[in-house]
């Protein structure tokens, strides 16, 4: 059999190209996903800094019970968004277990270095050097407070050699060292030692530290000081081996997160739309050979022999594009690996890991579908009896059975109930939902085809006799006759139409809402900005400013809320409460932002439906370092898209936030009053701290939101591809099976004019359905979509996006149909009635 | 010899119709056994239901109701599969038309059948009906490189080559000149004297019908007559007679 499907796949190499490319496309991207996921897990950042201890004690993850699941209690554990700490006092716990020669605690403190700006800097005590260990190059440790150690990478940035004297900007205010000496560099990110004294004043969160390292004596029993210190460290996690790396450094965990998420949703994503791309093409390709396939089975092959001959050749064009996929999977993540890189998404030393098993996993995932969809199309095939094949063969059958109209209602049903979904927040929830609705409607468009194509043609039919004359006539017949036969081209049309409509708009629509949501709702025309931090007095020292109203200090942080489906961390800021309503405008729904204090939060009307809060109740929910607070609602908020689904008083965060800095300071200044002078002296005040005015805070949010949806524009970009191919595929395919059709045409004496009128009128036709159900599609999913996660009712379509989805789906289907039926108009008629099916 | 053995097709009360939003009946309850080492041909107007007796009688497709035998073995008892590997080795079918797998050479669309059930084929038997059908230089072109008669000849190749109990023809000789038609039609009558096989062919042409041992005439799905080797002219006659009734009902109803 499989010498027989060899044959088969040769023969009918043009049939086969598009299955293959189909399969081939499908397994790049699958594997381009999968290979991110098992990077991202693999990931462990870069253990050197914590090279010299055995094990480090800290609290960098959160694990939540989650919801009861069919009576079970999941749990979710999530990286805490601000890092979280260990208290000092665990420091000599550890030191006294049995094994352990010191356990050093670490303070890590956000540094900026004016001398090199853009290079994140954190600094440490140096007693907590011997962790990596650090070698000193040139001088010697930090002995008084007034001197730091810098690492060799600041030394070459700065040109600083043991001596001089450098400015480095910590808790927002700037300070002047002595460089007592140089030091190799070992970790990822620039470093700078104080002394251990000076470093535990600097750190925003006295009492705590980052991290606990410990060493263990030469000679002990590795295993058991390890277990010893897990029993000894409670709460804590330790960690040990490569999971070290990922210890106190917050954007090794930002890696790991990104990649994991982003690949495996847009993995799912991309399989949903995978398996009706292959199932479509290969239902299609086994279609159009029914005849060869009717006469095998009459020649005496059995029904198990025809499908195995059918899965023979779907299984030998997996394995052929998996050769051809995988590499290609593999070049493609190594250039997305770059661009993350380069946009700064990872640091430089995520690298790709593994592969073997995500080419298997993809492999194999793809094979089943392809095999799967094989196997149906032959079921239907193999099981008719030969004549009936043959019959068939010239014939179209009837629409379908009652299975097929009925599974199709119920899907069409469970789309339509899931428009009235409510309460997802965040964009990942909000891409799945969209993407979860559109796989049901063009699920039940697949299955309801037959009907809506021969309703169209029966609809059309009027219209395309008027405009095109005979030919019209003649496609509308075809319409009719080949309503079954046309299903997987409306499918993917509609797919593409739907899939570009709705999920590229969705993505444009969450940016707009954030950028239009904080626009709106900033009340000051001025912001205080300052990229190193700002400190609490600042916002006090603006209010003292002539002219100026009201101002508001603005903490950004994250914070984890229990939702329904699993606990989340969702973006949060503090602001100082007194005077807000002059700067700020959330869109309070009910209660008021005047009742925020140290005990009380304000939430996004969004994140209280995801997490069934209303009003006066009490939230219980996890502060950035991990810390549980019981905080009552005050307040419900429209704009949670443009300022976070949570408001916190900043006094609530003091101590919980990484730097314990401001972001900006929002100011309002009283009409026609002058406030520049004192503005500007504000902004002298704090270090790399600058005015500027509301709007281009927006601005720059926005452009921030553009950096960061890269990753998703460009996968949708991918999928949207993805989907054009296969409907192109479908449409090339369509037009060459009716080379014996468009023959005979010709041959009882229709013009080549005309077979080309009734081929445009078909397709202008079938257009028709294919964009006005395609947009409806596109248009109820974003729609419900965008209102759900944003509480807006019309969604936002840039006019040249629908210009391009509309022109670029006709475009597609006339090049994708006109230029193949040119070829087979070009070949002679009496050629093309001899031509094999 | 008991008379059963001697029987090598038989057909009883079949009937097939057609359902669909105007029923057809394609065969009402015809009655026929088709003796080993007999030529039959099957005549009548088109439309008559000669391809589907052929096609129950072949179990390529199974009667509405009613029994068909081939030797001893009740079709209607066995499964699909097995259906299809009795076809395969003690049935042979020529079609109409579109008989050949166009992905598959000449000498492939022959060995089809074996391959299929994993025989390995007489090589002389091959390289002799080969010969007989005059195909010897194109074993390796493809069906769309042949003529309509050539690809007919190889479809007639290809029944033959498993050396099939009977053989079903479906207007074999229907695209061919006189003289190939005069040698397929020997080949036919060669494998029926020499070999004892079974042929039965549907035609049109009542020269082809000369061949056989016995002539059927169908109208409307029921035999209407049955001549033991009438020669050419009373075939012509009768199917002359035939049509001169049907043109007279016309006008009458
Ligand atoms: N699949 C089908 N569905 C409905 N009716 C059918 C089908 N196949 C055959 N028929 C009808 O059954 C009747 C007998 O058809 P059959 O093919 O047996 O005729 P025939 O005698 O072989 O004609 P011809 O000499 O033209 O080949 C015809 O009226 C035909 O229309
Ligand atoms: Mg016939």
């Amino acid at each position: 059999m499989l010498e027989l499907a060899v044959q088969m796949l040769r023969f009918r190499k043009g049939a086969f190209v598009a299955t293959f490319a189909a399969l081939a496309a499908g397994v790049m991207i699958l594997m381009t996903c999968a290979l991110l996921v098992e990077s991202g897990l693999r990931y462990q950042g870069t253990p050197q800094w914590y090279a010299g201890a055995v094990a480090i004690v800290a609290d960098g993850e959160l694990t939540v019970p989650g919801p009861e699941l069919f009576g079970e209690t999941e749990s979710t554990t999530a990286p805490l968004p601000e890092g979280g700490r260990v208290p000092e006092s665990l420091v000599a716990t550890l030191a006294a277990v049995p094994g352990v020669a010191a356990a050093v605690g670490d303070h890590s403190i956000a540094v900026t270095a004016p001398a090199s700006p853009g290079t994140p800097v954190t600094g440490h005590g140096w007693g907590s050097a011997v962790l990596a260990p650090y070698r000193m190059i040139a001088g010697g440790p930090p002995r008084a407070d007034r001197e730091i150690a810098v690492d060799a990478r600041l030394a070459a940035g700065g040109k600083l050699r043991p001596g001089d004297d450098v400015a480095v900007i910590v808790g927002g205010a700037e300070r002047k060292f002595r460089v007592s000496g140089v030091v190799g560099a070992a970790a990822p990110r620039a470093t700078v030692f104080f002394t251990d004294a000076q470093a535990a004043r600097l750190d925003p969160n006295p009492g705590s530290f980052a991290a606990i390292g410990v060493l263990a004596e030469p000679g002990a029993d590795r295993a058991a000081v390890i277990a010893a210190v897990r029993a000894a460290a409670g709460e804590a996690r330790t960690y040990v081996d490569g999971r070290r790396g990922l210890v106190g450094q917050p954007e090794a965990v930002a890696a790991r997160a990104l990649t994991v998420q982003a690949g495996s949703a847009f993995g799912g994503y991309a399989a949903m739309i995978i398996i009706f791309v292959v199932a479509g093409t290969v239902g299609l390709s086994v279609r159009h050979r029914r005849r060869d396939l009717a006469l095998l089975r009459a020649v005496a092959a059995t029904p198990g022999q025809v499908r195995r001959l059918i899965l023979g050749e779907v299984g030998l064009l997996s394995l052929l594009a998996a050769a051809v996929g995988v590499p290609a999977g593999l070049a493609a993540t190594a250039w997305t690996r770059d661009q993350l890189v380069t946009r700064g998404f990872v640091p430089d030393t995520f690298v790709l890991r593994g592969g073997v098993l995500s080419a298997l996993a993809v492999t194999v995932a793809v094979a089943v579908v392809a095999l799967g969809a094989a196997w149906i199309a032959a079921l239907r095939t193999s099981r008719i009896r030969p004549t009936e094949a043959l019959g068939e063969a010239a014939v179209e059958r009837a629409l379908g059975g009652q299975v097929r109209i009925v599974s199709g209602l119920v899907c069409l049903g469970g789309a339509a109930s899931l428009t009235g979904l409510t309460g997802a927040t965040g964009g990942t929830t909000a891409l799945g939902a969209a993407t979860g609705m559109l796989y049901l409607f063009v699920l039940a468009v697949a299955l309801l085809a037959p009907w809506i194509n021969r309703a169209a043609a029966r609809l059309l039919a009027p219209v395309l006799r008027t405009v095109w004359g005979s030919s019209g006539y003649l496609a509308a017949a075809n319409l009719r006759a080949n309503a079954r036969g046309m299903v997987a081209v409306l499918t993917a049309l509609v797919l593409s139409v739907g899939f570009g409509g709705a999920v590229w708009f969705l993505q444009d629509n969450l940016q707009r809402q954030v950028t239009v949501q904080h626009h709106e709702g900033t009340l000051a025309q001025q912001a205080l900005v300052g990229s190193a931090g700002l400190p609490a007095a600042a916002t006090a020292r603006a209010r003292k400013i002539p002219g100026v109203v009201a101002a508001t200090g603005v903490r950004r942080t994250s914070v984890i809320v229990p939702n329904r489906l699993e606990a989340q961390a969702v973006p949060a800021q503090g602001i100082d409460p007194v005077g807000a309503d002059q700067t700020l405008d959330l869109g309070v729904r009910a209660g008021s932002l005047a009742d925020l204090r140290v005990s009380t939060v304000a939430v996004s009307t969004t994140q209280a439906d995801a997490a069934g809060w209303k009003l006066g109740d009490d939230a219980r929910l996890w502060l950035g370092d991990g810390t549980p607070v019981t905080l009552r609602i005050v307040a419900l908020y429209d704009r949670g898209w443009g300022f976070g689904d949570v408001t916190l008083d900043t006094e609530t965060l003091v101590g919980h936030t990484a730097t314990g800095l401001d972001d900006h300071v929002l100011i309002r200044t009283a009409p026609g009053a002058d406030a520049g002078p004192g503005l500007a002296d504000l902004a002298n005040a704090y270090p790399m701290s600058a005015v500027v005015g509301a709007d281009r805070l927006s601005g720059e949010l926005a452009g921030d939101l553009a950096v960061s949806s890269w990753l998703n524009k460009m996968l949708i970009a991918v999928l949207v591809g993805y989907a054009v191919l296969a409907a192109a595929n479908t449409l090339v395919m369509a037009a060459l099976a009716r080379t014996r059709e468009l023959a005979l045409l010709r041959l009882v004496g229709v013009t080549r004019g005309q077979v080309k009128r009734m081929v445009q009128a078909e397709q202008a036709g079938l257009l028709g359905v294919a964009l006005a159900i395609g947009s409806a599609v596109a248009a109820v999913t974003l729609s419900s979509v965008v209102h759900a996660v944003a509480g807006v009712r019309i969604p936002y379509v840039p006019a040249l996006g629908a210009a391009t989805i509309v022109g670029g789906t006709i475009a597609l289907a006339l090049v994708a149909t006109m230029l193949p039926i040119g070829r087979v108009l070009r070949t002679p008629p009496v050629e093309g009635i001899g031509i094999r099916e | 010899m008991s008379p059963s053995a001697e029987i090598a097709v038989s057909v009883e009360r079949v009937s097939r119709s057609y359902g669909g939003d105007q029923p057809v009946v394609a065969l009402a309850g015809v009655d026929a056994a088709f003796r080993r080492g007999t030529a039959t041909a099957v005549m009548g107007p088109s439309g008559s239901g000669k391809s589907t007796l052929l096609h129950c009688a072949a179990g390529l497709d199974r009667p509405s109701s009613g029994r068909v035998r081939i030797g001893a073995t009740d079709l209607s008892a066995l499964s699909e599969k097995a259906l299809t590997e009795l076809r395969r080795t003690r049935v042979g079918f020529v079609f109409q038309a579109f008989n050949l797998i166009g992905a598959l050479t000449v000498e492939q669309n022959i060995l089809l059948p074996s391959r299929l059930s994993g025989h390995r084929p007489d090589r002389a038997w091959l390289a002799e009906v080969v010969e007989r059908v005059g195909l010897g230089d194109r074993l390796r072109h493809r069906p769309a490189e042949l003529s309509g008669g050539q690809q007919q000849r190889v479809a007639i190749a290809r029944a033959l080559a498993t050396r099939p109990e009977v053989i079903f023809c479906d207007e074999p000789t229907g695209a061919l000149d006189t003289q190939t038609a005069a040698e397929v039609l020997s080949l036919l009558r060669s494998v029926v004297d020499d070999t004892g096989q079974t042929v039965v062919m549907v035609t049109h042409d009542p020269v082809a019908a000369s061949y056989a041992d016995r002539v059927l005439v169908l109208a409307d799905g029921r035999i209407v007559h049955d001549m033991p080797q009438p020669g050419a002219e009373a075939i012509a006659e009768q199917l002359a007679r035939l049509g001169r009734r049907q043109t007279v009902a016309t006008r009458e109803g």
